[in-house]
């Protein structure tokens, strides 16, 4: 029997503080696609997204309605192609990437994520390949994203990987210059990825993935920010620990809700439900942000001091809800902080409280990485490989994902905007201090060896 | 062969009408098999399906009864009823919703979204009403169980019954219900 209490308090929550489910995410094999030959290899591609996915989009909506709970995007995330494609030509990673692009449409989804290789302990032909042409792609197509794995607790950073990302990111931000380095925004260099992350531009569909599969990725700062701020105006005397239980609390809520829609999609569509991926992801609205959150939790603004502790808070209590909710828990799960697609991030960078540095700190407790930063068009190549080689470190050490989405925005300097738009929002250019310092580390290449810690069995 | 009853039981609420009319039953050997009560403003309203395998005690229960409505002023009204008239309505292929209804007290808020619910052939399942504070000031809520039938347009409903809550200066909201369990039950 429900209570006019909880009536009341969920109908809110629904109408009135962004409560979604940010994503619905197809993982579909690609394994069985694999051929010597370029047209066969695009042509059962084609055959098969277009046979799993073709009823995704009708799908969501219709639960989407039947719920009155939105599914903001529905998108596809396939076998790293690196895998799939390993057998063709430099040339024919083109016209693969232009098949994808070109079912993704047809199936109605705005991205699709597996233009991807796992390349921490070394490169195959194929990964040679799809990494080098990731400028190309990401700049000729529009809803292909890619994502590389450079670096895991077990195998170490791959700097020779780093390095290559490192030039892939700036020239995909010059092939793509006419829309401040949009390109970069679609590519994810990561340390211990995971294999059923719903969300863009990281999704892929990991080698120990059902033959297809649906995980679902929910948002809900909103949520979270209007439980505490109800909690705080109520005039009772609370303390860090009190404010974390409640986002433990709300956070519980909004991952029941995934699970409820990604089941019933997963049965309609009679594939495996995968995992819900609760994460706090902002978008570029007011009242649905991270940053937000943290002022919720006293600080003046995301970046002071104090901020790495709150995020550490904040990180922690939307895990345990999460898992108190569900068994099927995966994915990334925890909060994000991508510049330009939260508008008190991107302010905060403007007003001089968050810096690089201090992002870079916060990236330790949260469960991403530098995500949709957008930095100075001239910072050179071994900068950004030294930034990410800093970022993997963080991850492989502390034994968590981290991801980086830099986005070096051309012809633009600090204090200047970007705008890529939509979720992608927008963001003042941060500054990176100490550029074309780091190019001499950066050329030794090999491996950064595993960290002691990996050696636990 | 068992012998059904449905009996209601109105009258002022106080201590001991559940014991009087249990007590009657008992004593005429009648089993309560469904049971439900309530009190609003001070007035009790109970009904209850009563099961006997005793023959003739319909007419024996009527005249205890009677002497318990007299004796504690109440209204009580028995009637035998056959198995079949037990079955719950049955809606077909339907889903269950909760509707709800807030705003400023004013007559005809039930009828309004009522006569939308009878004309599309949606059962209540479940109906309360009541004044609540939300956001620190008083509203007017009333809360619908309903089963909506699966051929249903539900874009349909939602629209009229939006357009009926601006007609009448309130807010109404249908979800299914199994948000609300997911939300808020362990």
């Amino acid at each position: 029997m429900l209570s006019s209490d909880e009536i009341i308090r969920t109908i809110e929550m629904l109408k009135n503080e962004n409560l979604d489910v940010r994503t619905v995410t197809l993982g579909i094999s690609l394994r069985d696609c694999a051929s010597a030959s370029a047209q066969d290899l695009c042509a059962r591609i084609r055959r098969k997204i277009q046979k799993q996915a073709q009823d995704l989009v009708r799908t969501c909506e219709r639960i989407s309605k039947k719920y009155g709970i939105p599914i903001v995007n529905k998108r596809l995330a396939v076998t790293p192609i690196a895998a799939v494609a390993e057998s063709l030509e430099r040339d024919d990673y083109l016209e693969v990437a232009q098949t994808l692009d070109q079912a993704a449409a047809d199936v109605g989804v705005n991205f699709l994520g597996g233009y991807s290789a796992l390349v921490h302990k070394g490169f195959t032909k194929g990964d040679r390949h799809l990494i080098e042409t990731i400028p190309e792609v990401l700049s000729s197509t529009e809803r292909v994203c890619a994502s590389v794995n450079a670096a895991s607790t077990r195998a170490g950073i791959n700097m020779d990987a780093i390095w290559l990302m490192g030039q892939a990111i700036k020239e995909t931000s010059l092939r793509t210059s006419g829309r401040d380095g949009f390109g970069c925004a679609k590519l994810v260099v990561f340390a211990n990825m995971p294999e059923d992350n719903p969300f863009m531009a990281g999704a892929y569909l990991g080698y120990g993935e059902p033959e297809s599969v649906i995980n679902v990725g929910v948002s809900g700062p909103g949520v979270v920010k209007k439980e505490l701020e109800r909690a705080i105006q109520s005039g009772k005397k609370l303390t860090l620990g009190d404010l974390s239980e409640i986002i433990k609390k709300t956070s519980f809520r909004v991952t029941r809700v995934g699970e409820l829609i990604a089941r019933e999609v997963a049965e309609s569509l009679k594939v495996s439900f995968g995992i819900v991926d609760l994460s706090l992801a902002p978008t570029p609205t007011v009242g649905d942000s991270v940053g937000e959150i943290l002022q919720c939790l006293g600080l003046d603004s995301i970046g002071v001091p104090g901020s790495t502790a709150a995020l550490a808070l904040l990180n922690d209590a939307v895990k345990k809800g999460g898992a108190f909710a569900s068994s099927s828990v995966g994915g990334l799960s925890g909060a994000f902080i991508p510049v330009s697609e939260d508008l008190n991030l991107s302010a905060a960078v403007h007003r001089g409280y968050l810096s690089l540095e201090k992002l870079e700190a916060m990236t330790s407790v949260c469960s991403v990485g530098l995500d949709m930063v957008a930095i100075p068009g001239k910072v050179d190549a071994a900068t950004i490989a030294a930034l990410l080689a800093d970022e993997m470190a963080i991850g492989v050490v502390n034994h968590k994902t981290t991801g980086v989405r830099l986005i070096p925005v051309p012809g633009k300097d600090v204090g200047e905007k970007a705008i890529f738009g939509g979720l992608f929002g927008e963001a003042y250019i941060i500054e990176v201090r100490n550029i074309n310092r780091s190019s001499a580390f950066v050329g030794f290449g090999g491996k950064i060896p595993a960290p002691i810690t990996s050696l636990n069995n | 062969m068992k012998d059904w009853i449905f009996v209601s039981v109105i009258g002022r609420d106080r201590p001991g009408i559940v014991a009087s009319v249990s007590r009657v039953l008992y004593q005429n050997r009648c089993n309560i098999e469904d049971l439900s009560q309530t009190a609003i403003r001070g007035q009790f309203a109970m009904i209850l399906i009563a099961s006997t395998l005793k023959e003739h005690v319909f007419d024996a229960l009527k005249e205890d009864f009677r002497e318990l409505a007299k004796e504690l002023d109440l209204d009580i009204h028995l009637k035998r009823i056959r198995p079949e008239e037990m079955a719950p309505y049955d809606p077909g292929e339907a889903e269950p919703f909760v509707l709800t209804v807030r705003g400023q007290d004013r007559p005809g808020l039930v009828y309004g979204i009522a006569e939308i619910l009878a004309e599309r052939g949606i059962n209540i399942t479940n109906l309360g009403a009541r004044a609540a504070f939300v956001g620190g000031k008083q509203e007017y809520l009333q809360l619908f169980e309903v089963d909506i039938p699966k051929a249903l347009d539900l874009d349909l409903l939602h629209e009229k019954l939006r357009q009926r809550g601006q007609e009448m200066e309130v807010a109404v909201d249908l979800q299914h219900l199994e948000i609300f369990r997911a939300i808020n039950q362990i």
